[in-house]
């Protein structure tokens, strides 16, 4: 368990924390973009800086991401130094001219002092930040049906070959944790559209409503879930329990486990 | 034939020395990239067909040797008889009779074909060649000298002595210890003392550990990794094979961009060799030692050089870099140990073992020992590729090795390091190659790019071309270098177009600070190394492009406008000189040569021929073509803002 | 010490305070939370009504499908918990729970199933009339 020094704060975490969980356990603010507690760190949007030293160490502490620097005992960190600040300003400052219209990025820039972006207006706006958690999202489905493509500047994220990806299951994950919500999707009649493909529904048994893409329902069997559990939507199967329970009530007093096993 | 034992190995390596020092001649023609790209293949065949014809062959004891890069590009294609050594220059197949009569058949030299510049006049003997003299070969000890595809060359020339040596007489330990005495240092860029590395990974947790060579090299005009690899490569694997023992591995990978494909193929048919002699494999030389290699083909992206993504690249997932916080001698290629090391590292690995830590470290500086390979490249005489002592000055490098400026031009800067290295400004020149050295002067050792620049050169123009490289070879992972070098080089790109605003500068510094900081790898950190540095020599070169809109090296088109000088007293002073002989300025009024005339693209010079001749403005593209042709110095440039203003005058 | 919530389904008269006590204590700033009880069938007999929650399962379905371990069972209380922060949101639990019991907050973008209140259910706290028993276990005292 190690302990640190967060702006003064003496704070003690699990072994194998971050020094960004260590801060935000000292009450510490640090700004994240791209950080998911559910993904792959992955210190790309660099807003979460901080600046560490060790004991012992001479000259300046060292700029390093939080999110991914894990908390060694005796670590010294300081979240609001000169230095951190000024450089997560030019970051931000790049994300405001890169995304001029995406209010998650305009409010960052408030936060960050900045009321328009110093550079080159980008003539194409766009609401990818390039965090990068739609992509680890997909990869942690299991599934990566869409990536990065082509580098610098003009990385973007895409199906292969920017076509329908063969292999999403239009489980929507990417546009959930997505934090600008610029991947676009949509729902009708029956079938779910996301990435250019579209999808059949599976539909509840009990209610005909609409519930699961049957690629995802493929996805779920094939962890384990049972194939009836997947063919009622939840409120449906809601009301299958209340029957049981029920039933059961008729006959006699049933603890709510016991139902369960 | 399997080698199985180190006194088996000495039989084998005595029998082929004794078999190559019995030779008559040997003609060495160079098959570097450099020479068949000048057409050596076919003087090669050229050879191979007159001494047929001749009747000569190796039962009479002529051989012919394909080998890796000579270094002197230049003056390629190369051919070496042996023995003593008698360099030929610019061979065309046409001279091959000639050679092989005079040099092979007696003990004659075609004089017209040997080394000449004006210091040294004709060499007769390589050694004598003042590129070669100034050089003190370690790593480049054998390319050139041998065929990199008959491992039994390599042997005769000393290849494995070192491994002999490791696996049959020392432990793992040891073998770090004699590293750790030679004070080698990694020659990929950082310079990370190679012996820490090695100890560090020994002594990482864990059951199964690589070793592996970074052969990626991809700075624009750097070559020294790939000649070493398709010269060489039994270096490579030797030091390879000494690291793997020292620090407990029994896997390796060379890592090698698939735009080479002849290191490709001369590295997989030397690892097919030392497989076969049982230099590689289970039980090497009969030491119970396992090791064997593998290459890895990389799709050549710059960004795949640095080691972290390198590693993802080996594992057949993207190659973007990722944090280091934990070090790849801990957790590195498929999470387990590694060390990684550049090709050049590995190279000099053998030959510390096989002569001593303290052999080594006798060269060099305190901190920086050995020698250090450069591609030589930018406006000097004899561009190629050279191995300096550590210490030696740029300037030795530049005026000795190199043979001064190309065109007796003055030296401007030399850039090292790579794209995201630095410019020394001449000043400085006396200043020894070290790596501390360099990097006070705001440049680096990197990989060993030299690049020598002269009065032509924009500085401000430098710094964006290899701002536009790093741009372009961003993996666009992190927002500063992804986000950040678009920025600068937007500015750059507005500066050199005379489109430079007030506070471009301050722009510039605080972008830069900001991706130095910032960035997560070093492509992002260091990529403002060539910002930086012009900034801090040639600040008065921005100002000019920035407040006056003027390139005073005459470079950037936008800015510069050119003009025919026809009473040898330009009428405007621009703050530029005219044709340089030397390291005066000597301008002279039109003769009306008219070689000018065939110079432009354009089409934009009149003039009869004897008579002065005339730039139609209208129609010049400013890219400076008749100014360099121009052998009198009658072409003078100036800021087109000067012109602009001169014609707004005339209309009032 | 694991809890154990109990539905003594003919004694539910229907009054909806579960589901009230619910959506206050899984409030996020004044706004109430999506309950994770709902009572059904107000108007089946016997009883006006049928609580249904999580049964906080032994080999939990929902947990079992998670791609991103964002359900775990609270070794205290025993509740099958989901760890917001670590969801993706892929909604796999939701199809997969047998009995309906994960559900999704549209409104909020989250996934919702009882946590059991951390050890102390407020719902079984006001129900009024005995139909949901929170107890631990060994100590069950059903009237
Ligand atoms: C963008 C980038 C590109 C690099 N390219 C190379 C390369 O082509 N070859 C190389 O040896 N090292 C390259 N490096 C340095 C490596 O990351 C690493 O430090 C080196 O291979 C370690 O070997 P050494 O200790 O022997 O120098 C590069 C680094 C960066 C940041
Ligand atoms: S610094 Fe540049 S190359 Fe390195 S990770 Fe960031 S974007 Fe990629
Ligand atoms: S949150 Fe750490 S780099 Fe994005
Ligand atoms: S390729 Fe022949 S000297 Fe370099």
């Amino acid at each position: 368990m190690p302990t640190l020094r967060v702006d003064g704060v003496r704070v003690t975490v699990p072994a194998g924390a971050t020094v960004l969980a260590a801060a935000r356990a000292a009450g510490a603010e640090i700004p994240t973009l791209c950080h998911h507690e559910g993904l792959e760190p992955w210190g790309g949007c660099r807003l979460c800086l901080v600046e560490i030293s060790k004991p012992g160490w001479t000259g300046e502490g060292k700029i390093v991401t939080s999110c991914n620097y894990p908390a060694e005992d005796g670590l010294v960190v300081r979240t609001s130094g000169e230095r951190v600040v000024a450089t997560r300003r030019v970051v931000v400052d790049l994300l405001l001219a890169r995304c001029p219209g995406t209010p998650l990025v305009q409010r960052l820039a408030r936060e960050h002092g900045i009321e328009e972006a110093s550079y080159e207006v980008n003539p194409e706006p766009t609401d990818c930040v390039l965090c990068g958690l739609c992509t680890r999202a997909c990869d942690r489905m299991g599934v990566s049906a869409i990536a990065s493509v082509s580098r610098g500047a003009s990385r973007a994220i895409a199906p292969p070959f920017n076509q329908p990806p063969p292999d999403c299951i239009g489980c929507l994950a990417c546009a959930e944790v997505c934090p600008t919500g610029h991947i676009a999707w949509s729902e009708a009649d029956g079938r779910r559209t996301i990435w250019g493909r579209v999808f059949e529904m599976q539909r509840c048994e009990g209610c005909g409503r609409p519930h699961l893409t049957a690629a995802q329902a493929g996805w779920a069997r094939a962890r384990g879930a049972a194939e009836q559990d997947l063919r009622l939507c939840d409120a449906c199967k809601r009301e299958q329990l209340a029957r049981t329970l029920r039933a059961v009530s008729r006959g006699e007093t049933v603890a709510a486990q016991a139902a369960a096993s | 034939m399997r080698i199985e034992s180190g006194g088996a190995f000495e039989a084998h390596r005595r029998r082929v020395a004794e078999a190559r020092v019995a030779r008559r001649k040997t003609v060495l023609v160079c098959c570097g990239t450099g020479c068949l790209a000048n057409g050596s293949a076919a003087v090669l065949d050229a050879f191979a067909t007159r001494l047929t014809a001749r009747g000569l062959n190796a039962e009479l004891g002529v051989f012919v040797k394909k080998t890796g890069c000579h270094g002197c590009c230049q003056r390629g294609p190369l051919v070496v008889v042996e023995p003593g050594g008698t360099l030929y220059t610019k061979v065309q197949p046409r001279d091959v009779a000639e050679i092989v009569e005079k040099s092979i058949e007696h003990d004659e030299t075609v004089t017209r074909l040997l080394y000449t510049d004006r210091k040294a006049g004709a060499c007769t003997c390589q050694g004598d060649v003042p590129f070669y003299k100034h050089q003190t070969r370690i790593a480049l000890r054998n390319i050139g000298r041998l065929d990199p595809r008959d491992i039994d060359d390599a042997i005769a020339h000393g290849a494995y002595a070192g491994l002999v040596r490791a696996v049959g007489h020392m432990t793992p330990e040891q073998v770090i210890d004699e590293v750790e005495r030679s004070g080698l240092r990694g020659r990929g860029g950082a310079g990370f003392p190679t012996a820490r590395k090695w100890r560090a990974c020994r002594t990482a947790p864990g059951d199964r550990r690589f070793v592996v060579c970074n052969g990626d090299e991809g700075d624009p005009g750097a070559f020294k990794d790939r000649s070493l690899m398709e010269g060489d490569p039994h270096a490579i694997i030797e030091g390879m094979t000494i690291g793997a023992f020292a620090v407990g591995a029994h896997e390796g990978f060379i890592y090698v961009r698939d735009e080479y494909p002849l290191a490709v193929s001369t590295l997989t048919t030397a690892i097919g060799q030392a497989r076969d002699r049982g230099l590689l494999g289970t039980n090497i030389l009969g030491s119970g030692f396992d090791f064997d290699l593998r290459l890895s083909r990389g799709g050549g992206a710059f960004v795949c050089g640095e080691s972290s993504a390198l590693m993802r690249s080996i594992e057949g997932k993207v190659g973007e870099p990722r944090a280091k916080y934990v070090h790849a001698t801990t957790r590195g290629l498929f999470d387990c140990p590694t060390v990684l090391n550049n090709v050049e590292t590995w190279s000099v690995v053998g030959q510390i073992i096989h002569r001593g830590g303290e052999w080594f470290a006798r060269l060099g500086t305190p901190l920086s020992k050995g020698t250090k390979a450069f591609s030589l490249v930018g406006k000097v005489a004899n561009t190629g590729l050279v191995e300096v002592p550590m210490g030696t000055s740029l300037r030795t490098i530049v005026e000795e090795v190199g043979g001064g400026v190309l065109d007796g031009r003055p030296l401007k800067a030399v850039q090292t390091g790579g794209p995201s290295g630095g410019c020394v400004p001449e000043s400085l020149l006396d200043l020894p190659v070290d790596y501390e050295r360099l990097t006070e002067a705001g440049s680096m050792m990197g990989s060993g790019g030299l690049i020598v620049m002269d009065d032509r050169t924009c500085m401000v123009e430098v710094a964006r071309y290899f701002l536009r490289f790093l741009t372009e070879e961003s993996c666009g992972k992190c927002t500063p270098c992804r986000e950040g070098l678009k920025q600068l080089l937007a500015i750059y790109e507005g500066i050199v177009a005379g489109r430079g605003r007030p506070g471009d500068v301050e722009r510039i510094r605080t972008l830069a600070e900001g991706i130095r900081l910032g960035s997560l790898c070093e492509l992002g950190r260091s990529a403002v190394n060539p910002l930086l540095s012009t900034l801090r020599y040639f600040g008065e070169e921005y100002r000019a492009h920035i407040e006056r809109r003027a390139c005073p090296a005459g470079t950037c088109r936008e800015l510069t406008a050119y003009e025919i000088v026809h009473d040898g007293h330009p009428g405007r002073s621009a703050g530029v000189n005219g044709k340089r002989r030397g390291a005066r300025a000597v301008q002279r009024p039109c003769n009306g040569c008219h070689v000018c005339v065939a110079a432009c693209p354009v089409g934009a010079i009149a003039g009869e021929r004897k008579r002065p001749h005339t730039i139609d403005q209208e129609r010049c593209i400013g890219c400076g073509a008749c100014y360099d042709a121009c052998r009198v110095g009658a072409i003078r440039f100036f800021p087109k803002s000067e012109r602009v203003a001169a014609d707004a005058d005339a209309a009032c | 010490m694991a809890i154990v919530l109990r539905v003594v389904t003919e004694r539910c008269n229907g009054c909806g305070n579960c589901e009230m006590a619910c959506a206050f204590v899984h409030a996020q700033g004044t706004r109430p939370a999506q309950p994770r009880i709902q009572v059904l069938g107000r108007h089946a007999s016997p009883g006006p009504g049928t609580p249904v929650l999580c049964l906080q399962c032994d080999e939990p379905a929902c947990l079992e499908v998670c791609p991103s371990q964002a359900l775990s069972r609270d070794e205290t209380t025993g509740a099958i918990r989901l760890n917001e922060a670590r969801c993706i949101r892929c909604r796999s639990c939701v199809a997969a729970c047998p009995f309906g019991n994960v559900a999704w907050d549209a409104a909020r973008h989250v996934v919702v199933k009882c946590d059991l209140c951390g050890g102390d259910p407020q719902c079984a706290r006001f129900c009024p009339t005995g139909a949901l028993l929170s107890s631990r276990t060994g100590i069950l005292t059903c009237p």
